[in-house]
């Protein structure tokens, strides 16, 4: 062939080249239904990074759930809940179980991970839920605390044999930090786990930081604000996600140990940290603190976050001021 | 040009002309791929039911409590009826754009939209509540 031949023939395969033959790196998205709720990972990578980081991601919060669930047999919080005595539990579950302990112990108590007798009770995420009598609360409560539970290595000594162990406040949080270890694990760069609006993000979106909306707690569909976020988890608690009603009065999940009835200090409460274990504690232990004392425990804890009062004041901790951006 | 082709040997002209075709058919092929948007079931991890967004029709997808009714109608699709105790999934409306979710968690459901342009740009990327 001449030179000039040889340079269309080159130009000619460029030009092949160029038509999409290389992989680029896109959005993966995919969800499945785990722990009671619908998990949504989104990877920014070429899909043969993201598909196998994806598949190994759920197939760790399977994991996990299998670990941690009180509806799985035999799981370490099933037999936590079933067995009288001391309970041996893997490594993981001890180690979220001290975790939970720390913010439990800092809190005073108004995190809580003995409350399962409690929430039985109310039913409030069953299809028959009640509002039960003061001597059957009294009941519920009874050896419940920060020192129900005495950690000796994996062993759990319960300090009654009825306590019911829940973990519904923690274990999301920590299988979302599995997951995002796992991603990081297999090479992915930029993406987001999200339980059910709980929620961690790697890196930024690959072309900006992630949007994140937070819920209205009192205007269904609308934002309360929007926050530009990249590594990092955010978690929302709020009254208006599970609740029911009885003559006019809202009953929702998320139960004072001090009352064993709905906390009513505020009507959302959104944490900003580093791991989604912390947000998810924390942000049960805020909003059973109220206003006041919630923002004073997120500045001891070195956590953002915005709260929204039982009469609807917002505030926001000064660390997310530049943050938040308002419809 | 008309010197080199006039230079070129048969063989040569063959595989210009070759390539010269594989390069636009390709071409051509990306930009007719306008993507539709599909509706995507699945139960328990396993997809059950696609179907393109724009041909209405109603589909019951069989779960562990029983079956569950989707409408596709107007370019939206939606739970018109289902077995599980809260009907969460009822309430959640009508999805289209790329992306939306329609979930029964009790009957392990999760029906999403895929395909379609990405240029519709929601406020935000997640929504924490």
């Amino acid at each position: 062939m001449s030179t000039c031949l040889r340079k269309l023939s080159v130009l000619l395969l460029l030009l092949l080249a160029l038509t999409g033959c290389e992989e680029r790196s896109q959005r993966v998205s995919r969800s499945q239904l785990l722990m009671g709720t619908l998990v949504d990972i989104v990877v920014v990578a070429p899909s043969s990074v993201a598909e196998p980081a994806i598949d190994a991601a759920f197939a760790e919060m399977h994991r996990i759930e299998n670990l941690m669930s009180p509806h799985v047999e035999q799981s370490d919080v099933w037999r936590l809940s079933h067995q009288p005595g001391p309970v041996t539990v893997s490594a993981e579950t001890a180690e979220v179980l001290r975790r939970g302990q720390i913010v439990a112990s800092e809190s005073g108590g108004a995190f809580d991970m003995t409350l399962g007798r409690l929430k039985q009770l109310w039913g409030v995420e069953s299809a028959t839920p009640r509002v039960p009598s003061d001597e059957e609360i009294r009941t519920a409560l009874q050896g419940i605390g920060p020192d129900a539970l005495r950690l000796e290595g994996h062993t759990v000594y319960k300090r009654r044999p009825e306590l019911q162990v829940d973990l519904g406040g923690i274990a999301k949080g920590y299988a979302i930090d599995r997951a995002v270890a796992v991603l990081r694990q297999s090479g992915v760069r930029h993406a987001s786990v999200n339980a059910g609006g709980d929620l961690r993000l790697i890196g930024d979106r690959g072309d900006r930081p992630w949007r994140i909306g937070i819920q209205h707690p009192r205007q269904s569909g609308e934002l309360l604000a929007t926050l530009d976020l990249e590594d990092i988890a955010v978690v929302t608690s709020g009254d208006y996600e599970r609740f029911f009603e009885r003559d006019g009065v809202r009953y929702h999940h998320l139960f004072d140990p001090q009352t064993g009835r709905p906390a009513r200090g505020c009507q959302s409460v959104t944490v900003v940290t580093d791991e989604a274990m912390q947000a998810d504690a924390l942000a049960t232990a805020v909003f059973v603190l109220g206003p006041q004392r919630g923002m004073e425990f997120l500045r001891q804890n070195r956590a953002e976050g915005i709260l929204v009062t039982a009469s609807g004041e917002v505030l926001v901790t000064p660390g997310l001021q530049s943050r938040v951006h308002w419809p | 040009m008309k010197q080199f082709w006039a230079r070129m040997l048969p063989g040569d002209r063959v595989v210009v002309l070759s390539l010269l075709l594989v390069a636009v058919g390709l071409i051509l092929l990306q930009l007719g791929r306008a993507p539709g948007r599909t509706v995507v079931a699945e139960v328990d991890g396993k997809v059950v039911f696609t179907a393109p967004l724009a041909s209405d029709r109603q589909v019951s997808l069989p779960g562990p409590l029983g079956t569950t009714e989707l409408q596709i109608a107007q370019g939206q699709a939606r739970i018109i009826a289902s077995p599980c105790p809260n009907k969460v999934c009822i309430r959640m409306g009508a999805v289209s754009d790329r992306g939306e979710l329609l979930a029964c968690v009790p009957n392990r459901l999760l029906v999403r939209i895929e395909g379609g342009d990405d240029h519709e740009e929601s406020s935000y990327d997640l929504l924490s509540r």
